[in-house]
């Protein structure tokens, strides 16, 4: 038995877990920076909870790793997928507000948890041999679509948005109808290129009413076409829409090559950076001006080394399902800090995404570390070359 | 296996691709384009606070202190004590409440209101808040003795303006307010802590000679414009960097002596009026007085309503300085020149003029004060008896012309160019003025009213302090200044008057006589006679010579015909070191009224056998004239 268990320590793959480990002290690191600029105990002591809610999901994670996801995903992948459906449904009744969206239940979000749910149950459903017909297709989008819907109600269009890469990904790895899927890429690529050319054209109207005619048949919410609004022009209204993106790119701007310290950052500290997002979703504006540019690509290398990682676990397994969870999970952790970055200086619109690890979310911290769990369950129960 | 090893390559691809991508960005912004970013965290984050100067003292000849500062006892409120959430008007009221604390707390009476806080607060919530100023040291001890009950408050001295000698030389020196000595404009960033200007007198002529270089602090302040509390200060670096310490004002060494400007302002007491003293060898001013006056002690830090309106208010008009900035008739002070004009265009010394009491010319009548007449009078018994028929005659015989010529050569009708703000020209008329002004011709009787000094001719009593200074010294005209270094250390007159030296001197000994025998003799400078044991001579303390010219102008019709007096003097008459006007509105005569006052003026100036420094520095030219 307890040989047993070393084995399975001998087969997990250790840079995983480093990068891992080394993601979350770094994020841990400058949530606490965050904080310090906050008033309030409970604000500072943020990094506090989320470094102990780090030890539980290391457990989580060692614990995920050592089991064999092959019978976790018979026995739990549907009824998991069941529940995640049942609270996001019930989040929309009884969530807490904050933000302009309805996101929390009691003190985890759904929305994270089925993030998990669906990438495990997808695997699941497609992942034995013979399902990559257009049928399958069918079922996986519907698995996909209906608590991608619930998501969009809360709303938090955000998680609906990397759980579509995730998903796609997983698809096209297991060859799921796969012509069909590159035409719906092609297609999806189209409609936000187009989305963004009428908010364009529809901005070099003078005519207020017809700018307003557009905007009403376009299918978006009023805060949204305002994000790619700022998007297109970013100096257009830095006093008011435009504002946590302009603050954000001077405080990533200002903390130049070396950055200013730890908990020196000016604009967090004054306030400019708002305190409500300087620990979320724009943590990476906090990281950038206290640690520079250095900083910035230490850690890009910490998650490109876990990407990687998670890609090698992939490559390396000896079973479907296996693959298709290491593809989804690296997809979707690639996702959120792509566009997570990529907001924080303006290269995409804004939109409500923590950055993984960093951010202080941590319904999404247990989330992502069993995740990686299950990936790390993938490495440790593949089928040794040898042993074949 | 489903999945091909292509796939997972090509995503691993993509990964390194987008981060990159990422990269790069970052590059750009945070190595490139750092500067721009600085920028604007600094335009966002940075205020700048003018540092005022300390300002520099004003003093007299003899470096008597006449303005300088004081220290000012002021409780201040730091505003981001007092944030509240929400509403900026929240913040307004936890900061009145503050302030209502202590000001019942230490029993003061409050002086800022609500608006005034809600202003600061708008405007400048970075600085602090002056909720009292001035406070007396009682008070102020009292505040810091219990400064921990009330947090958010800070003691804070302040300079303030003081004028030790309270209403003496008010109109010199004028007074300074508050103001933005900044341009709003140009830098928007700039916060004030509010300057001291200067408001009139030299106090705003020489401002920035006073005020010094302002300088510069720099101050962070967080996204809702407040400075950040303690605690997150300590995390920020100090915003020190790039201030500017001011550098303080200069001393201001005026020419004035205050013993002779309180000897002219107990003369002018009681009465409305001006006069000027000058030093008849450079220009340098000694004293110079407007009657009714006020103290600026009472224009600082602000004017008050109050104030502002005794300062302004007819008939009085405390803050009108008379001796530069008002015009009279110099009435019969000024025939020293209609005989200098005269003399230069072919009168003679001893031509002579039978005055009969009554001047005719056409229909006009023209009466000499001395209804009886002065009989045969030559142009040194007319300047010694003032007699008007002589001079009407001796202008109509030589013409309008000559005397506006003599007028202007004296510098009358333009600005002497005093170092003090807003002086008046005056007005030396002529046909085409006439004409302008009034729409009529000049008449042969606008050259009569103007030969006696009356009629449209207005002058300035600084003016008429040139002319006598310009006799005094035998025909050069000074520039009259309060302060100018090097022209004390070298006098150069600005021209010489197109007038004979023998010419001169005839007027010259003409007003000698107006002291010793004629219409001026209260002026004379003898006093305590004592008859020496032999009994033939009376010796007198103090006798020094001096020449003079009175003059009583007739103005208004009717109800409001009133006279105004005048004399022009100058002492000692062989090297004269002091000359003087002096003008009292409503006055009987200026004999009567002015000569006394004057002479009180000349006794306490050669009575002391005060030599001021102004004499001293010009010794060196004692052997010019």
């Amino acid at each position: 038995m307890l040989t047993d268990l070393l084995e399975k320590f001998k087969r997990m793959n250790w840079p995983l877990t480093a990068f891992m480990v080394a993601l979350i002290v770094f994020g841990t690191t400058f949530i606490w920076s965050a904080g310090s600029a906050r008033q309030g105990a409970f604000l500072q002591n943020i990094w506090y909870s989320y470094a102990c809610t780090a030890v539980f999901g290391l457990f989580l994670y060692f614990v995920l790793a050592t089991l064999d996801y092959r019978k976790l995903l018979d026995l739990f992948a549907l009824p998991g997928y069941a529940i995640a459906l049942f609270l996001l449904a019930i989040v929309l009744k009884v969530g807490t507000k904050t933000y302009g969206g309805q996101r929390w239940l009691w003190f985890f979000q759904p929305s994270e948890l089925s993030k998990f749910a669906i990438i495990l149950f997808i695997a699941h459903l497609v992942g034995p041999a013979g399902r990559e017909s257009f049928k399958w297709f069918l079922v996986a989008g519907a698995a996909f679509a209906v608590p991608a819907l619930l998501i969009l109600k809360e709303p938090d269009l955000g998680t609906a948005l990397v759980l579509a890469p995730a998903v796609l990904v997983m698809l096209l790895a297991a060859r799921v109808w796969t012509k069909g899927l590159v035409v719906l890429l092609l297609a999806g690529i189209l409609a936000a290129g187009l989305v963004l050319g009428t908010v364009y054209v529809a901005e070099q109207k003078t005519d207020p009413d017809r700018k307003a005619e557009i905007y009403r048949r376009l299918p978006l919410k009023d805060h949204q076409i305002k994000r790619l609004r700022v998007f297109l022009f970013p100096d257009q209204d830095v006093k008011g829409a435009g504002y946590n993106l302009r603050q954000a790119l001077i405080s990533i701007g200002s903390g130049s090559v070396r950055g200013k310290g730890l908990t020196k950052g000016e604009l967090k500290a004054l306030g400019y950076l708002p305190p409500a997002v300087s620990m979320n979703d724009f943590i990476f504006a906090v990281v950038a001006e206290e640690s520079g540019f250095m900083g910035n690509l230490f850690l890009l290398s910490l998650f490109l080394g876990l990407l990687l990682s998670t890609l090698k676990i992939a490559f390396q397994a000896t079973e479907d399902r296996g693959r298709l969870i290491a593809l989804g999970v690296a997809t979707l952790i690639f996702c959120h800090t792509y566009i997570n970055i990529a907001m924080s200086i303006g290269l995409m619109p804004i939109t409500g995404l923590p950055l993984p690890f960093i951010s202080a979310g941590r319904t999404f911290l247990v989330v992502l570390m069993a995740s990686l769990g299950v990936v790390q369950s993938v490495s440790v129960h593949r089928e040794e070359e040898d042993a074949r | 296996m489903k999945t091909s090893s292509w796939f997972i390559l090509a995503l691993g691809a993509l990964f390194v691709f987008g981060e990159l991508v990422l990269a790069i960005s970052l590059f750009r912004l945070q190595v490139l384009n750092v500067a721009d970013s600085r920028e604007s965290q600094e335009i966002q984050t940075i205020r700048r606070v003018r540092v005022p100067g300390l300002r520099g003292r004003i003093l007299d000849c003899k470096n008597r202190v006449l303005a300088e500062c004081r220290p000012s006892y002021c409780i201040s409120c730091n505003l981001e004590e007092f944030q509240r959430r929400g509403a900026p008007s929240n913040t307004v009221a936890a900061i009145d409440a503050a302030i209502e604390n202590v000001a019942t707390a230490l029993d003061l009476k409050r002086q800022i209101n609500i608006r005034q806080i809600e202003r600061h607060l708008r405007t400048a919530s970075a600085i602090p808040l002056i909720a009292w100023r001035d406070l007396d040291a009682r008070t102020f001890a009292r505040f810091c003795e219990r400064l921990d009950e009330f947090p958010g408050f800070i003691d804070h001295v302040e300079a303030e303006r003081t004028y030790p000698y309270g209403s003496l030389a008010a109109h010199v020196l004028g007074y300074t307010g508050r103001g933005n000595a900044g341009d709003p404009e140009r830098d928007p960033v700039y916060f004030s802590e509010k300057d001291m200007m200067g408001r009139s007198g030299v106090e705003s002529y020489y401002n920035r000679f006073l005020a010094g270089v302002t300088g510069e602090r720099r101050i962070r302040v967080d996204a809702r414009g407040f400075r950040p509390t303690k605690a997150r200060q300590t995390m920020l670096e100090e915003a020190g960097d790039g201030g500017m310490a001011p550098a303080d004002g200069l001393d201001l060494h005026l020419t004035l002596d205050i013993k002779i400007q309180a000897d002219v302002e107990r003369e002018l007491h009681s009465v409305t009026g001006a006069c000027v003293v000058l030093n008849p060898r450079n220009g340098a001013v000694l004293a110079l007085a407007s009657a009714p006056t006020f103290d600026p002690n009472s224009c600082v830090p602000y004017l008050s309503p109050e104030v502002y309106a005794s300062l302004t208010n007819a008939p009085a008009k405390r803050g009108q300085n008379r001796a530069v900035n008002e015009g009279y008739a110099p009435g019969s002070t000024f025939k020293p020149i209609t005989a200098l004009a005269g003399l230069s265009t072919g009168w003679m010394p001893e031509d002579e003029y039978n005055c009969t009491g009554v001047y005719r010319l056409g229909d006009l009548r023209l009466h000499c004060w001395n209804r009886y007449g002065h009989s045969y009078v030559n142009i040194r018994q007319a300047l010694e008896q003032s007699c008007n028929t002589f001079f009407c005659n001796l202008g109509t015989a030589i013409g309008s012309n000559a005397v506006i010529k003599a007028a202007q050569a004296f510098g009358l009708g333009s600005r002497t160019g005093i170092d003090l703000g807003g002086e008046y020209a005056g007005v030396v008329p002529d046909d085409e003025w006439k004409r302008r002004w009034y729409n009529e011709p000049w008449y042969p009787g606008d050259t009569c009213q103007m030969c006696i000094g009356q009629g449209m001719l207005l002058v300035t009593p600084l003016q008429m302090a040139v002319v006598a200074a310009t006799l005094a010294n035998g025909g050069d005209i000074y520039r009259p200044f309060l302060y100018d270094r090097e022209h004390l250390s070298a006098p150069k007159p600005v021209r010489r008057i197109p007038f004979a030296r023998d010419d001169i001197e005839l007027v010259r000994r003409g007003m000698k006589d107006v002291v010793d025998l004629g219409t001026g003799r209260s002026i004379a400078i003898r006093t305590d006679p004592e008859v020496t044991p032999n009994g033939r001579h009376r010796r007198y303390k103090l006798n020094v010579d001096c020449g003079g010219k009175t003059g009583t102008a007739e103005i208004g019709r009717g109800e409001t015909k009133r006279k105004n007096t005048w004399i022009i003097a100058f002492a000692p008459f062989d090297k004269p070191t002091v000359a003087i006007a002096m003008v009292v509105e409503r006055g009987e005569s200026g004999g009567k009224t002015v000569a006394p006052r004057v002479h009180n003026v000349l006794a306490g100036i050669f009575g002391e056998n005060e030599i001021s420094a102004v004499y001293a520095t010009s010794s060196s030219l004692e052997g010019r004239d």
